[in-house]
């Protein structure tokens, strides 16, 4: 039996707020777990006295996390890696990008597809040998190398997103301003930039997680707490002491924050620019 | 002059007629020239962190090498060991079931999401914010995260099922044979989910909504609409979506090794978890390492070709 | 005259210099490291050890005359320790000094890592009483010691003597004992028996071969080069182990997951009576949960048909020949080993680890009712390759696990006892044999 149109569409909605129900359910419930974990004492976390809701809320954890831990030079490591190989990439990838998708050379595109497979060589594959460049180099455990080794996903992955943004943008533009003679540095500033945003923030975001988030690389490249970020930091954890559970919650949820900062802030064009470097290519 | 439709600014020119180039500023300036020279650091960057690591991984696996120690030539002595290797058949199956059902579930589940987040209600936009943090939480974050919800004794599940007396004995999800690679999957989904939702869901907000229109009009039912409409033009983005989300989800080290280390017995040991634990564990064979992980690049190689053709036909490049 | 093309190829140029110049930088920067002293201290579990070693450390430095901000000190974490000394072997840049099992020791001395020590070695049997037996044949190696003796550490069976005053019941002085006062006790899944530690990590091959000695069983024979893991006596024990967590079910299911801490944790969380573990837990106890503390004993093994035996672990420090400053990392082993800093470390750090001394046994601290079986364990306990002595062939059958994947086989992918057995004789007798052949 086929329902009417109004009753079709009635259903499906109440099918999908349903579905919105479970969905953040299912996403909020492990959150709430590592909130609460990070706030409860010792006694109410471990064995059969722990609790589903903090008893008594404690920010013990927390004041654990930074009296005992090096956690704040781990945050600080992440950041300067993450912002070191984001603008990095950034300023390589929009050369190159711009290069394959507007200038004409012998090549081009031959790299344009190229560009594809680099990316996706995964970092499972390439960590030993890279370890085994990286300590001939002298640049294991150092900050300086794990960026440079960064830029290895980075800039193949960046490239291959502004290089379908930087197509989809007009030529005419451009073209004009050329034709016309007029100030090129004004036309590139008043011109391509502001059109290129989108595609710039989303650049921006992708290298700055994926420095935040990577973890095989500062695993296996840093071996002193001088050197090590966040994501290795937090897995030594793990086995540095017998209840670091709560401590270790409450610095995952702090580690959690910039990145989920900077998505929030920036979600509308991170979509947009996945879609357009999918569907473009 | 020409003044620009977009801006609306009229650009005056500053470059005089008649200006001459020498011959080399000419030669800089020409395109190939330009093209490479701009392309360089992206291809310096490529070949010394791409492809030169890559060429030595093939060549360390014809080498028995531990640790501050140069590496022996053996030949294919480390092919021949790991296809002897039934832990290696093992890891072959399991990387597969764990990329398949990855994939596939949060295929279905973000298609699923982002559908529901289509619908028009109020407070979408919050609803949408919050359902696609954990793509943006740290996969390292998630999984300590998971490994506590997990655990025997105090995690989450075994908790809640003791307290309402559903179990006589907890259930150890990260070390029982059968549960323990279902127990990762469901984590890789619950992370990786808001990926496919994000692409879906620009794709969805992208179809015109005449078409729906439309075909309402000439009496298609929801459903119809769906299978006429949404999906094939969601089909590039299904594409690309799927084969991004398997080379980073087989080549994800993080959920395997901080929730289960590859056990137990070997049940959740995919490619790099072995690689991993072979060149960095108690043996120090870097040389097998790199073995296991070239093994794996071809089907990966494959997998690539086969999409991009289908992705770059489908544009009609 | 800015055009497009020569600003953007400036802005080239400027890239591609931007790119290269780490690479150039490096390769001309010699690698003086920043730190005088790098140290790599696993997390002995009980926090207040941690601190205390860390202490000891920065005194030494200050005595030596450098800066605190001339060390670099990490507390490691024990499943972490590994791939970080494996990666930085590689890399060929070892911390100055580390503290491993004498299995690791081992195997590190074999690949010819390992900084020469004896004089230090030899002063330390000149003090307190001289060094025990089992701490000098770990170190030496034809003559020559390659590490630091750091502890001897018998394994008793940590137990929960509230929770058997509670049942009226004794210790258990045989397994089958164990096995009926375990199931009496306990209450699942809240409080469970047994948790011996059967993850792949050091501690499961530890808890097995003690159980194996029990039943006459052995992993080689005195002459450390015939392999006799494949016994009746191996097939016993281990055929127990495995009915204990299948048909008594007096284990945690969870326990095969388990790291180095996961019995720790099990035991300090209340969710097991009976942990065969060195003093880690009591150590942690003191400061964690005194309650807990005042009613855990640390007893006797219970005796299988060849008897009652403990295992004995030494653990060493442990000095990298690529050390950029020997003289320092010695002096800290040294200063850390001086017996009046040891008894501090011991004696405030709740007896986590024996001393080496023989003479520091005779402390008030050492007579503690908690410590009356200690004696004993000490003096009939046995290393790990037991009749054997330690090598790197051993070293290499606990590095990698052997007996724990020989207990997988049996409880987790449901093999015959025989059948693992055999699996695991076979491996033994390879790593034996490669061994040899390496000389």
């Amino acid at each position: 039996m086929t329902l009417s149109m109004t009753a079709q569409r009635r259903t499906v909605k109440g099918i999908g707020n349903f579905l919105l129900l479970l969905m953040l359910l299912w996403t909020a419930i492990p959150f709430y777990w590592m909130v609460a974990t990070s706030l409860k004492r010792d006694k109410e976390i471990y064995g059969f006295e722990a609790t589903l809701v903090p008893q008594e809320p404690t920010l013990g954890n927390y004041t654990t996390v930074f009296r005992d831990t090096p956690y704040l030079l781990f945050l600080r490591n992440s950041i300067i890696v993450a912002v070191g190989s984001t603008v990095l990439s950034m300023i390589i990838a929009c050369l190159g990008a711009y290069a394959i998708a507007r200038l004409n050379f012998p090549g081009r595109a031959l790299l344009a597809r190229g560009l594809v497979f680099t990316y996706l060589v995964p970092t499972s594959l390439l960590f030993i040998p890279m370890f085994a460049m990286m300590s001939a180099l002298r640049l294991t455990d150092s900050l300086h190398g794990l960026t440079i080794a960064y830029l290895g996903f980075d800039v193949p992955f960046c490239t291959w997103l502004l290089m379908g943004y930087f197509k989809s943008v007009p030529v005419e533009l451009e073209e004009a301003a050329l034709v016309d003679g007029c100030n090129r540095v004004t036309a590139l500033i008043r011109i391509v930039l502001p059109l290129a945003l989108p595609a710039l923030v989303v650049v921006t975001f992708f290298s700055f997680t994926h420095a935040w988030n990577e973890f095989l690389y500062a695993h296996v490249f840093t071996s002193t707490n001088s050197a090590r970020t966040i994501t290795t930091g937090l897995a030594n954890f793990m086995s540095a002491d017998v209840f670091f559970w709560g401590p270790l919650m409450a610095s995952t949820v702090m580690s959690a924050l910039p990145p989920v900062i900077m998505f929030l802030v920036l979600q509308r064009w991170v979509v947009q620019g996945l879609t357009l470097g999918g569907v473009k290519g | 002059m020409a003044t620009y439709s977009t801006t609306g600014v009229s650009i005056p020119s500053s470059q005089p007629v008649g200006w001459r180039m020498s011959r080399l500023q000419r030669f800089l300036l020409r395109d190939s020239t330009l093209g490479y020279l701009f392309l360089f650091p992206a291809l310096f960057v490529i070949l010394g962190l791409v492809a030169y690591p890559f060429v030595n991984a093939i060549i360390m696996t014809f080498q028995a090498k531990t640790a501050g120690a140069p590496g022996r030539f053996i030949g294919l002595a480390n092919y021949a060991e790991l296809l002897g290797n039934p832990v290696f058949w093992r890891v072959i199956f399991n990387t597969l079931i764990y990329t398949a059902f990855g994939v596939g579930l949060k295929f279905f589940f973000g298609l699923g999401m982002a559908l529901v987040l289509n619908q028009e209600r109020r407070w979408n936009n919050m609803f949408r914010s919050f359902l696609l943090i954990p793509w943006a939480i740290p996969t390292v974050i998630s999984a300590l995260n998971w490994r506590w919800i997990y655990d025997d004794a105090s995690g989450l599940i075994n908790n809640v099922l003791v307290r309402l007396e559903l179990v006589d004995e907890t259930i150890s999800w990260l070390s029982d044979p059968h549960l323990a690679m279902l127990a990762v999957i469901v984590v890789v989904v619950w992370q990786g989910t808001p990926f496919f939702t994000m692409s879906f869901l620009a794709g969805l907000q992208a179809i015109p909504k005449e078409l729906y229109e439309a075909a309402e009009i000439d009496g298609a039912s929801v459903m119809q609409q769906f299978f006429y409409i949404t999906i094939p033009r969601l089909q590039p983005i299904f594409i690309t979506a799927i084969m991004l989300s398997a080379i980073l989800t087989s080549a994800s080290v993080q959920f395997v090794y901080i929730l289960t280390n590859g056990g137990p017995a070997d049940r959740t040991q995919i490619f790099p978890t072995m690689a991993y634990n072979l060149a960095l564990g108690g043996a120090q064979r870097l040389g097998m390492g790199a073995t296991v992980s070239l093994f794996f690049f071809p089907i990966l190689v494959i997998f690539i070709i086969f999409l991009t053709r289908r992705m770059l036909r489908e544009k009609g490049e | 005259m800015f055009t497009r093309r020569t600003m953007l190829g400036r802005a080239g140029m400027a890239a591609a210099l931007a790119t290269t110049a780490p690479w150039w930088l490096a390769r001309k920067a010699h690698a003086a490291r920043a730190h005088k002293l790098v140290v790599w201290n696993p997390a002995a579990l009980a926090p207040q050890v941690d601190k205390i070693m860390q202490e000891q450390c920065y005194a030494f430095a200050k005595q030596a005359g450098i800066k605190e901000s001339e060390i670099d000190y990490s507390i490691i974490g024990s499943a972490q320790l590994q791939p970080k000394l494996v990666a930085s072997l590689e890399a060929g840049t070892p911390p100055d000094i580390t503290r491993v099992g004498t299995q690791n020791a081992q195997v590190y001395r074999s690949q010819g890592h390992l900084m020469d020590v004896t004089d230090l070695v030899l002063k330390m049997d000149k003090q307190a009483g001289g060094l025990f037996p089992a701490s000098i044949t770990s170190v030496m190696e034809k003559d020559k010691a390659f590490s630091v003796p750091q502890s001897v550490s018998p394994w008793p069976m940590v137990t929960r003597l509230d929770v058997l005053a509670e049942a009226k019941m004794d210790p258990p002085k045989t397994w089958d004992e164990f096995i009926e006062v375990c199931k009496k006790v306990q209450k699942p899944p809240k409080l469970t028996g047994f948790g011996p530690c059967l993850g792949l990590h050091s501690d499961t091959d530890n808890n097995v071969l003690n159980m194996i000695w029990c039943y006459g069983g052995k992993l080689v024979e005195a002459d450390s080069k015939t392999v006799a893991l494949q016994s009746k006596g191996t097939i016993q024990a281990v055929q127990l182990l495995a009915d204990m967590y299948n048909k008594h079910k007096i284990i945690p299911k969870g326990a095969t997951a388990w790291d180095n801490t996961g019995n720790n944790k099990a035991y300090q969380s209340r969710q097991v009576v009976f942990v065969m573990n060195p003093t880690s837990i009591y150590a942690h106890l003191a400061d964690s949960d005194k309650d807990l503390y005042n009613n855990t004993g640390l007893m006797p093994i219970p005796a299988g048909p060849a008897g009652a035996i403990e295992e004995l672990s030494t653990a060493e420090w442990v000095l990298f020949q690529k050390s950029p400053y020997p003289e320092l990392a010695k002096g800290l082993a040294e200063y850390w080993m001086a017996p009046e800093n040891l008894r501090v470390m011991i004696e405030e750090g709740d007896g986590r680890f024996g001393p080496p001394y023989k003479g520091m046994y005779d402390s008030d601290f050492w007579k503690r009712p908690v410590f009356q079986h200690w004696r004993v364990m000490l003096e009939r306990g046995r290393q790990f390759p037991s009749p054997g002595k330690w090598d790197a062939a051993a070293g290499e059958v606990v590095a990698t696990n052997v007996l724990a994947r020989m207990m997988h086989r049996v409880l987790i992918e449901n093999w015959e006892v025989e059948k693992a057995v055999e699996e695991a004789h076979k491996k033994v007798v390879e790593i034996y044999a490669r061994a040899a052949q390496a000389g």
